[in-house]
């Protein structure tokens, strides 16, 4: 992913919603860890869906997109790709930038 | 979330469309309802089910968004409930799924949805649907506002050219009985507590021998709407009128626990209504005339007696069969009042007007009853 993509445009009255928008994408991303640590490939099925509902109506194209892997990859059971997806995750919450238009 | 989150409504201002968001995830719902709001309507968000749908049934909105997975009532039963109850049926519901959601689509039309929304949503395509669904809203309301302006008339018709040959209170109940299925009087005969009033006009023989018919006829409707306007006055209502006499019924088809008090003043109205017609034959046509009137209180059965060409909606029984047998030996101007009946009215009757004619045994009756008269 290059730097660009970091860069999230978020319509202007969505504003006032963002703060708490990432709060929880964060908590998602704890809730995510410990259900990969522990196996739980319904509660990482759940939140994947949930991403992906949730990621792009608010303008985060690669939320939603994480949400579908981590959905697919739950249901398959491939443990690695969601570690992967999930890492990823962690290092997209942690750049990403959020401008307003 | 799951106390509703109101919006805030300036009681002064005008009203405004209301959406509800039923949706747990307090992101899309936050999503969801900050574009509502830029379309102009009032947004309550609800997380729970459950609470959702009391809320909703409660108070109906003009607007329902409505997520497929919720805690407790899920999205199709809040939908199914909604559109199974006439007074929410009519509001657009849409149901939010995923895309791909092809299984919710399908359950979703069968709990009746009216449109539905992908997720993630794209804010064009929720704004677009809002707008349809708004108009259709509007014209489906104002349909159904026309459709029961139909009814109302259709209604106010029927009793109006009822109310000519019935008493408006049982005109009133055939049309309720209209309203539920279609066939008026369907339900079985009952037993009630009635006040029943005979009034009787003395010197009818002496009219009819001595005037012409069209004469009798006019001074007949005369004297009958003396005494059903005395009648409508203090809600009676009318079960008969045959030759020269006329049977009012109190406590039915609606219960009236002042029932006696209101025979007593309709029986007086009756008097006060008839006495100048009564001056007026007397001067015209040289007869003698006056009222008299019987009231026995008691249980009697209410129900549709006849044949199925001729029914009619009527009170029988011994109750009515005594009022008939007093009205028979009341003179004029004079209330012969069965105990019973009498009993409620001590303390409104002046005691000056109340004579105690002891036991009486009444024509057809094996046994006596205690009878008072009152002087009109």
């Amino acid at each position: 992913m290059g730097e660009k993509s970091y860069r999230v445009s978020v319509a202007k009255d969505l504003e006032d919603l963002i703060p708490v928008f990432m709060k929880n994408r964060h908590k998602e991303l704890d809730t995510l860890r410990v259900a990969l640590a522990s196996a739980d490939f319904e509660q990482l099925r759940q939140v994947g869906h949930r991403m992906k509902g949730v990621g792009n109506s608010y303008g985060f194209e690669h939320v939603s997109d994480l949400g579908k892997h981590i959905e697919e990859g739950a249901r398959s059971g491939d443990r690695a790709a969601l570690e992967a997806r999930i890492a990823e995750y962690g290092e997209y919450l942690a750049k990403v930038q959020v401008v307003y238009e | 979330m799951n106390k509703p989150v109101r919006a805030k409504r300036p009681a002064e201002a005008p009203a405004v469309p209301r959406a509800v968001v039923v949706e747990d995830d307090a992101d899309m719902a936050g999503f969801l309802a900050i574009l509502l709001k830029n379309e102009g309507l009032d947004v309550d968000v609800l997380g729970d089910g459950t609470l959702a749908l009391k809320e909703m049934l409660a108070a109906p909105p003009d607007l329902v968004l409505l997520d497929v997975m919720l805690p407790g009532v899920s999205g199709f039963e809040i939908c199914e409930r909604l559109k199974a109850d006439p007074a929410t049926a009519l509001i657009p519901v849409v149901l939010v799924t995923a895309l791909e959601d092809h299984e919710s689509r399908v359950r979703g039309i069968e709990a009746g949805a009216d449109d539905f929304l992908s997720k993630p949503v794209k804010r064009e395509e929720l704004i677009a649907r809002v707008k349809t669904l708004r108009r259709l809203h509007e014209t489906r309301r104002e349909l159904e506002a026309r459709r029961l302006a139909a009814e109302i008339q259709r209604k106010e018709t029927i009793r109006k050219a009822f109310s000519r040959y019935i008493s408006p209170r049982l005109a009133e109940r055939i049309i309720e009985d209209l309203g539920t299925d279609g066939a008026p009087f369907k339900g079985e005969p009952e037993r009630a507590r009635v006040v029943a009033l005979f009034a009787d006009l003395r010197g009818f023989t002496a009219i009819v021998e001595s005037i012409e018919v069209r004469t009798v006829v006019g001074m007949l409707n005369e004297y009958f709407s003396v005494l059903t306007d005395a009648a409508y006055q203090h809600d009676g209502a009318i079960f008969n009128m045959a030759g020269d006499s006329l049977l009012v019924g109190f406590n039915v088809p609606f219960p009236q626990p002042d029932a006696a008090v209101r025979a007593w003043h309709t029986a007086q109205d009756m008097a006060s209504r008839f006495t100048p017609i009564s001056r007026s034959w007397r001067e015209r046509h040289g007869v003698e005339t006056g009222l008299g009137i019987g009231i026995c209180s008691g249980e009697a059965i209410i129900g549709n007696i006849g044949s199925p060409h001729y029914m009619s909606h009527t009170v029988i029984g011994d109750t009515i069969n005594t009022a008939a047998r007093l009205v028979q030996i009341a003179q004029a101007g004079e209330l012969l009042i069965s105990a019973a009946a009498f009993e409620p009215l001590r303390g409104v009757v002046p005691a000056t007007r109340v004579e105690a004619r002891g036991q009486v045994t009444l024509r057809g009756k094996s046994e006596s009853i205690s009878v008072y008269s009152i002087r009109l």
